[in-house]
């Protein structure tokens, strides 16, 4: 066992992709427990999607990738914030409409290249263990913008989520904090995008507060809850995932379903013996 | 003399050929209870959404404070009021426990996340204050969600006044209160409104149970019918004139002046 852990904390792979993948889960996590208050896991299946277009755009015209489907993503997450209320869209029929919108871009762009050229088995299910020295600055870069933000901002959008209509009488500016959450959702999602890929995304993205929604008390509990689980879940998932060769990102996302339903099963159970 | 607290002049609301709002004006001074009556769809919450400025009027004028309400003071201003929304504008689901709840209506809760824990003591004794306040101090640590529809309307009214207000906005606060609870409610408010200078607009269907607490009733229906004050007659050949059918100006109850459409 101890040999075990040695092997994978000493492999050469596992030592480029280890701080990338930790650092992603502390950021999505964060960004969870806003995501499950406000309700908004299917705007993370939406932008997660949408990046596709993003990845694509980057590839036809080559661009650089992340930067590219960064702009991309948030752009398409400002658009979502802003349009449907003025236009009488409910939010859900815009997130669907842009999410199936920008999937068929982003998949009749990457068509035109060859196929070697692209990794789409990577982008779609992601791929932690090909992190360049590049792309790990830009992650970084955009991790800590996210976590600034949320140091920030959390009380405010806590405070929007209980009670919107409240916290706008109460001299918060509403729309303009909820378009900076939905910018920030945006910027997460482009980096679970690198981890977990766009069809697992929102598997990392909603998770781990979800596993915490169940003990948590307070905001700060639920952060710290949440965090803990996307670390835990991270280890395991990636260790499993070396051992047996199995995809990283859905290998993570399945250990923190796993995590979830225990958690599940256990909460159940603390309350029946109550 | 000071200026009043609320003062709003010729305020119109909605399309002209069905307006909401009719050439609204009304002063409200401090320590003033003013309750604002009228039936479904009246206006009674519109005017609460306009002087919280979520609501632009499309014409008149709105003072706050004596500063004229503007977009870019306005989230200064609002500092100053506690608004309590109708119930079924909203829907908990976050795990909270009361005193989370409470802490919100404090003016720095939203500041980030560092400065929070530094100023956590002061802020305990103001939540304490406003729980005690409507007699929910022993329930601080429950979990919001496990409470009555009655407990959790008075952890929001706590919530209004832990931020000191100077001018609070209650729209139907009594609504999931039974009589009893009600009546409690309506005798705390007017202790605020003496002790501690308040100016409270409350809005209320129900006529008769206020008007024994406010100072004032505003009889709303499109425009304001009439302000009456407490203790106030009113000739009744104006009412004649007015609305040409019998009323019952002294005993406020259903059948309000106010209330009916001519």
């Amino acid at each position: 066992m101890i040999d075990m852990l040695e092997q994978f904390f000493t492999s050469p792979v596992m030592q480029d992709a280890l701080p990338p993948a930790f650092f992603i889960a502390i950021v999505a996590s964060t960004m969870s427990v806003m995501i499950l208050a406000h309700r908004l896991s299917f705007l993370t299946v939406g932008i997660s999607h949408a990046s596709l277009a993003g990845l694509g755009l980057a590839i036809a015209f080559s661009l650089p990738l992340l930067p590219t489907a960064t702009v991309f993503c948030v752009g398409i997450a400002l658009l979502l914030a802003a349009i449907p209320k003025q236009r009488g869209i409910s939010e859900d029929t815009g997130t669907g409409l842009l999410f199936a919108g920008s999937m068929a871009l982003g998949i009749v762009l990457i068509s035109q290249v060859s196929r070697n050229e692209v990794d789409l088995f990577g982008l779609l299910f992601g791929n932690i263990l090909t992190v360049s020295e590049q792309d790990w600055h830009w992650l970084l870069l955009i991790g800590c913008i996210i976590l600034f933000a949320f140091i920030m901002m959390a009380r405010a959008w806590w405070s929007i989520a209980f009670d919107a209509t409240t916290a706008a009488a109460s001299g918060l500016p509403v729309s303009l904090l909820r378009l900076l959450l939905y910018g920030t959702v945006g910027l997460s999602v482009v980096m679970c995008v690198k981890l977990a890929g766009i069809v697992l995304t929102t598997g990392l993205m909603v998770l781990p507060a979800t596993c915490a929604w169940l003990w948590g008390r307070s905001l700060i509990s639920l952060w710290l809850l949440s965090m803990s689980f996307a670390i835990i879940g991270t280890f395991i998932g990636l260790l499993f995932s070396y051992y047996y060769d199995w995809p990283s990102g859905a290998t993570i996302v399945l250990t923190l379903c796993i995590m979830f339903i225990m958690s599940w099963g256990a909460a159940w159970l603390t309350q029946r013996n109550k | 003399m000071s200026s009043p607290i609320v003062s709003l002049s010729h305020v119109n609301f909605g399309p002209s050929n069905t307006l909401i709002l009719d050439d609204i004006s009304l002063d409200l001074e401090a320590g003033h209870f003013m309750g604002i009556v009228g039936p479904n769809g009246a206006g009674k919450s519109t005017i609460l959404s306009i002087i919280t400025g979520r609501l632009q009027p499309d014409s008149g004028h709105i003072d706050l404070f004596g500063e004229c309400l503007k977009r870019f003071n306005r989230y200064r201003l609002l500092k100053n009021i506690g608004y309590l929304h109708q119930l079924h504008d909203y829907t908990p689901n976050l795990p909270l426990k009361v005193r989370d709840i409470v802490a919100m209506g404090l003016n720095d809760y939203t500041k980030p996340l560092w400065q929070w824990l530094g100023s956590a003591s002061h802020q305990h004794k103001d939540i304490i204050q406003a729980l005690q306040f409507v007699e929910m101090e022993h329930l601080i640590d429950r979990d919001f969600r496990h409470l009555s529809g009655g407990q959790q309307q008075r952890v929001r009214l706590a919530r209004a006044l832990v931020r000191k207000p100077k001018l609070l906005l209650l729209d139907e606060p009594a609504a999931a209160l039974d009589s009893n609870q009600q009546q409690k409610l309506y005798t705390l408010l007017r202790q605020l409104c003496d002790t501690q200078d308040v100016a409270i607009m409350m809005v209320e269907h129900d006529i008769a149970a206020i008007t024994g607490h406010v100072d004032s009733v505003a009889c709303l229906n499109r425009s304001i019918h009439h302000h009456a004050m407490k203790g106030e007659q009113i000739p009744e050949d104006v009412w004649h004139q007015m609305y040409g059918q019998h009323m019952h100006v002294i005993a406020h109850d259903t059948g309000c002046i106010g209330c009916h459409h001519d």
